[in-house]
């Protein structure tokens, strides 16, 4: 059994169906890339996966190392190994970025961690992400620029060293630099520590950067099309309608069977 | 004077609103004091005896204003209540507690009516700093006390007023001379530690022309089941280029205590003061904070802490005034309150005519932790000069549930991450205190209040 499993999940909103019928498995080691147009249903994926109390699964599951999560806290999801990089990182006034991480790191935890261990880590994730020493004593994500809440997300994921990471279009609004360093930590991670991720993106250009095993395409709440890094290119080429007018008739004939 | 008003509508940053003759806040009966005090060369037994004639002719005061605010001390019976001597002795349990570890330059106790210890090191001593019970400076420091006493104090707006210049007892003196300049905190602490206890509390400080000290009241209680009075007066007056950080802190605990206080900074010609109040716990509170700048160049800041549970009830009434200017201010308070708890915090920038070249802004921030607690926060600006800027701003908040989900999915949980917003919403002004066991005080009693109120903020978030 692989160490994320999601097996026909259907997911709503107050308003509306967004999930119908996802299956994905993820292995720790591996590297997907899950894409999609907007309005596809990914980042409600993301959120689902972290147990954002405003979605609903109505139906099918999710198993984190053989155990099923699907109505797990999102603070026991975390202590389990699961890391939700955020697309919009909320700020968090009157916390340092270095506390913050002390007390993530210690909720996990049933002794705190030594101050002289917490420092080695955090100086070797500030080195990954190639943050000033300042950072780390500001307030988390209060007044950062979009490219510095993002480098803070992948600091977290580095010293939180989840087994399986989803990062919610971590590339959305970055310049090609912060793009770069924050996708090489992905990178690194998963070589030095066997991170598995998901890769949530809208775009291609991350995936120049961070090498996915497995490439998923999201479409009106499911999974269409799947292979590996060949995907990529074609989708390139292709673009979303092209996928789209290809597996749209399918997709349909399936709900008029279901 | 020809008070113009403002209205609260006015924008940060405009500067003075053009006067609207005839327009006045509406909200409030609140009024600065801004005025000469009762001492106006009278003995203090003259004093005691003219404040003793109003607090036998005039009833218990009632504070209102509209939306449904009144404050009332209908549940206390004055006959009822006495006011307890005590030798000097024994420092209370609660207050070694409470200064546990903390360094201080001198420490007064008062408890019930009685200073029951003092102390001040004989370097500070020697090097004219004075710090002891209040009648023994009416006794051995005559021409100070006189020359401060009620300078800007008042003694005829209310009955707990007259009460407390009638009938104090113990009391609190600090002067700090010219130029002495003193890094450790000098703590005053009020104890009550019985029911039916009456207490006047009357604390006078001095810093004179250059002195640069610390001062911190503390005002505590045990808890305990019954009826207390606080009835307090505090007046620091400031002369030319003193510099003070002064911090009220006050737990009265879960009893029922009744604080009717009144306190007022007066900040001198190129003097500064940095004020924070933190109010953390009382059955009912009623203060008048007053903060003026009444000499050219005087600067100040502002700031404060509330966080009210169960029934309590908060009255705050903080004014932020400028007698003269040049002169600057920045008022800065933030407030929680669960449970069905009350608190009405109103804060009034007074600008007087002449006061010119006046720079002020004052804000507001609250949290409803409850869906039963309530708070309100009423800023209102009174500018009698033209070339000033004074403007007012604030935020009402509750639980940002995003937030909480961020901070869930890193591992924390829920109590944790509400916990985490809670003190970082007051962090901007506790971490700013500069003083580490003051600092830590107050982060763990509003620890320990969010930890009491923890089913609360469960039950508010689930409903919502």
């Amino acid at each position: 059994m692989a160490d994320l499993e999601i097996a026909n999940l259907h997911v709503r909103t107050e308003d509306r169906e967004i999930l119908r019928g996802v299956d994905l498995k993820i292995d720790r080691g591996e590297i997907h890339a899950l894409m999609g147009p907007n309005g596809s249903g990914k980042s409600t994926l993301a959120n689902t996966l972290m147990g954002h109390p405003a979605y609903e699964i109505t139906e099918g599951t999710i198993t984190f190392r053989g155990e099923d999560i699907s109505e797990a806290e999102p603070h026991e999801r975390a202590r389990a190994g699961l890391f939700l990089a955020f697309q919009y990182p909320v700020s968090i006034p009157g916390v340092s970025v270095a506390n913050f991480l002390r007390m993530a790191i210690n909720a996990k935890r049933e002794e705190p961690i030594q101050v002289k261990e917490f420092r080695t880590q955090l100086q070797h994730a500030i080195e990954l992400l190639d943050v000033d020493r300042s950072f780390t004593s500001r307030h988390l994500n209060d007044g950062f620029s979009g490219g510095e809440k993002k480098r803070a997300e992948i600091l977290q994921m580095a010293m939180l060293q989840p087994d399986i990471a989803i990062l919610d279009e971590t590339d959305s609004g970055l310049d090609i630099d912060a793009l770069r360093v924050v996708a090489e930590g992905v990178q690194r991670l998963h070589d030095e520590q066997g991170l598995g991720a998901l890769i949530i993106t809208h775009y291609q250009r991350i995936l120049h950067y961070v090498q996915p095993q497995f490439v998923h395409i999201l479409m009106d709440g499911r999974i269409v099309l799947e292979g590996g890094v060949e995907l990529v290119e074609r989708l390139e080429r292709e673009g979303y309608d092209q996928i789209r007018q290809e597996y749209g008739a399918a997709d349909a004939l399936d709900v008029a069977g279901a | 004077m020809s008070d113009t008003a403002v209205t609260p509508e006015a924008e940060p940053g405009t500067g003075a609103a053009a006067p609207k003759p005839g327009r006045h806040r509406e909200a409030t009966l609140n009024h600065a004091l801004a005025g000469a005090g009762a001492g106006d060369g009278r003995s203090l037994a003259e004093l005691r005896q003219a404040a003793r004639g109003i607090y036998d002719t005039v009833p218990l005061p009632v504070w209102r204003r509209s939306g449904f605010w009144t404050t009332t001390l209908r549940d206390l019976d004055l006959e009822a209540l006495h006011v307890p001597e005590h030798p000097v002795g024994k420092t209370p349990a609660i207050v070694s507690e409470t200064l546990a570890g903390k360094p201080t330059a001198g420490l007064l106790v008062q408890r019930g009516g009685s200073v029951v210890h003092t102390d001040l090191s004989e370097e500070l001593a020697a090097r004219g700093v004075i710090l002891c019970s209040l009648e023994q400076a009416a006794a051995e420091h005559r021409e100070l006390f006189e020359r401060y006493y009620l300078s800007r104090l008042t003694i005829d707006r209310h009955r707990l007023e007259a009460a407390n210049a009638a009938l104090w007892t113990g009391g609190a003196f600090l002067y700090v001379p010219p130029g002495v300049i003193v890094e450790d905190p000098f703590a005053i602490a009020y104890v009550i530690d019985e029911p039916g206890t009456a207490q006047y509390a009357h604390t006078l400080a001095i810093g004179d022309r250059g002195a640069e000290f610390r001062l911190q009241e503390y005002d505590l209680a045990p808890d305990f089941e019954g009826t207390a009075l606080h009835a307090g007066a505090f007046e620091l007056y400031l002369r030319d280029g003193a510099r003070c950080r002064l911090a009220h802190f006050q737990d009265w605990g879960t009893g029922g205590v009744h604080d009717v206080s009144t306190h007022f900074v007066g900040v001198g010609r190129d003097a500064y003061c940095h004020w924070l109040p933190a109010i953390l716990g009382g059955h009912l509170t009623r203060q008048h904070l007053e903060l003026a700048v009444s000499e050219p160049g005087g600067d100040m800041a502002f700031r404060g802490v509330f966080f009210t549970e169960r029934d309590e009830h908060l009255d705050e009434f903080a004014v932020d005034l400028h007698e003269t200017g040049p002169s600057s201010g920045d008022v800065h308070w933030r407030g929680a309150a669960t449970g069905e708890s009350r608190a009405s915090f109103e804060g009034l920038i007074q600008i007087d005519p002449g006061a010119q070249q006046t720079h002020t802004y004052l804000q507001i921030h609250t949290m409803m932790l409850s869906p039963k607690a309530k708070v309100d926060a009423i800023p209102s600006v009174l500018v009698s000069s033209h070339d000033v800027s004074a403007s007012h701003g604030g935020t009402v908040g509750e639980l940002d549930e995003s937030a909480i989900f961020y901070m869930q999915s890193r591992g924390l949980d829920r109590p944790s991450a509400v916990r985490v917003i809670v003190e970082g919403f007051f962090e901007p002004l506790i971490g700013q205190l500069d003083d580490e066991h003051l600092e830590e005080l107050i982060r763990t009693r509003i620890a320990a209040k969010l930890e009491r109120a923890r089913g609360d903020i469960e039950s508010y978030a689930r409903n919502r």
